[in-house]
């Protein structure tokens, strides 16, 4: 995949979405993967006497999406200059959550874009609202027969 | 309540060695798998080789936070520079606020992570909510 072109991108523009089908294995496997074995996200009758509906995913798994339609889109992982969000939701198993986003500004002196990101769920309820990416360019390479 | 007096504790992971495995293994288990030309992590990768000083914040028996009702409430990432194998990164987390709001507490944990060479590698925060049982 190539890198996006910034002289390309408007404002208001949408970025592809992204959607995901979140499992029980998934969460196991993020739980491996990251460290992060919280019996709340793998242990059905702890989470249940936490007062939770069940094992929940991890807010981390959920941003990772977020991060990943992001830099999918941008074609080059090492743009990506920052990323926030908030966990407006629980994250189930059997969940299908969808990661939306729009170009909210670019600055073409810094090269940077800031993108406004939301994830819902199969019920169109906000999991993860607020969230910000900023990409930032490279210079553009100098045209060596310019003034 | 968790006391506020431990504002300001840090805690330090010993330094991260990033490797292939461990990087393939993210990327599998969140479902990001586009190759680059040369494997770099993805961002939020952040969380796995920091995930040591999250742990010993919500473990630190002292500050006793209680974690059967803690949830992630908000997080925040800033990138320095790519993440690859043969790195090795130490992070560092700082407890900088503790909140009430309603039945809920907000606890702030603040966190910057290092190259061998002390570079940035990436910093951020995270914001918990501690429902009060």
């Amino acid at each position: 995949m190539s890198t996006l072109d910034f002289e390309q991108v408007s404002p208001g523009q949408s970025l592809p979405p992204l959607t995901k089908h979140v499992t029980v294995e998934q969460i196991r496997q993020y739980a491996e993967a990251s460290g992060d074995r919280n019996p709340i996200h793998l242990d059905e009758t702890f989470a249940r006497s936490a007062g939770l509906p069940g094992v929940i995913a991890h807010g981390m798994l959920t941003m990772a999406f977020a991060n990943q339609m992001v830099t999918d889109w941008l074609g080059d992982r090492l743009l990506l200059k920052s990323l926030q969000g908030r966990f407006a939701g629980m994250v189930l198993p059997g969940d299908e959550v969808t990661c939306s986003g729009s170009v909210a500004s670019r600055d073409d002196e810094r090269r940077r874009l800031v993108i406004n990101l939301v994830v819902t769920n199969q019920r169109g309820e906000k999991v993860l609202n607020k969230g910000v990416a900023e990409a930032e360019f490279p210079p553009r390479r100098s045209n060596t027969n310019a003034a | 309540m968790t006391d506020s007096r431990w504002v300001g504790r840090s805690y330090e992971t010993a330094p991260f060695e990033v490797t292939e495995q461990s990087i393939r293994d993210y990327m599998a288990a969140v479902g990001d798998l586009r190759e680059d030309d040369r494997l770099v992590a993805p961002p939020t990768y952040a969380m796995v080789y920091g995930f040591d000083a999250y742990w010993q914040l919500w473990t630190d028996q002292e500050v006793a936070l209680d974690v059967a009702h803690l949830v992630h409430g908000e997080q925040r990432f800033n990138f320095q520079r790519a993440v690859r194998p043969g790195d090795r990164i130490r992070t560092t987390g700082r407890l900088t606020a503790i909140n009430s709001r309603g039945d809920m507490e907000l606890v702030t944990f603040e966190l910057k992570a290092r190259d061998a060479e002390d570079r940035p590698v990436s910093d951020g925060s995270a914001l918990f909510i501690i429902r009060k049982a």
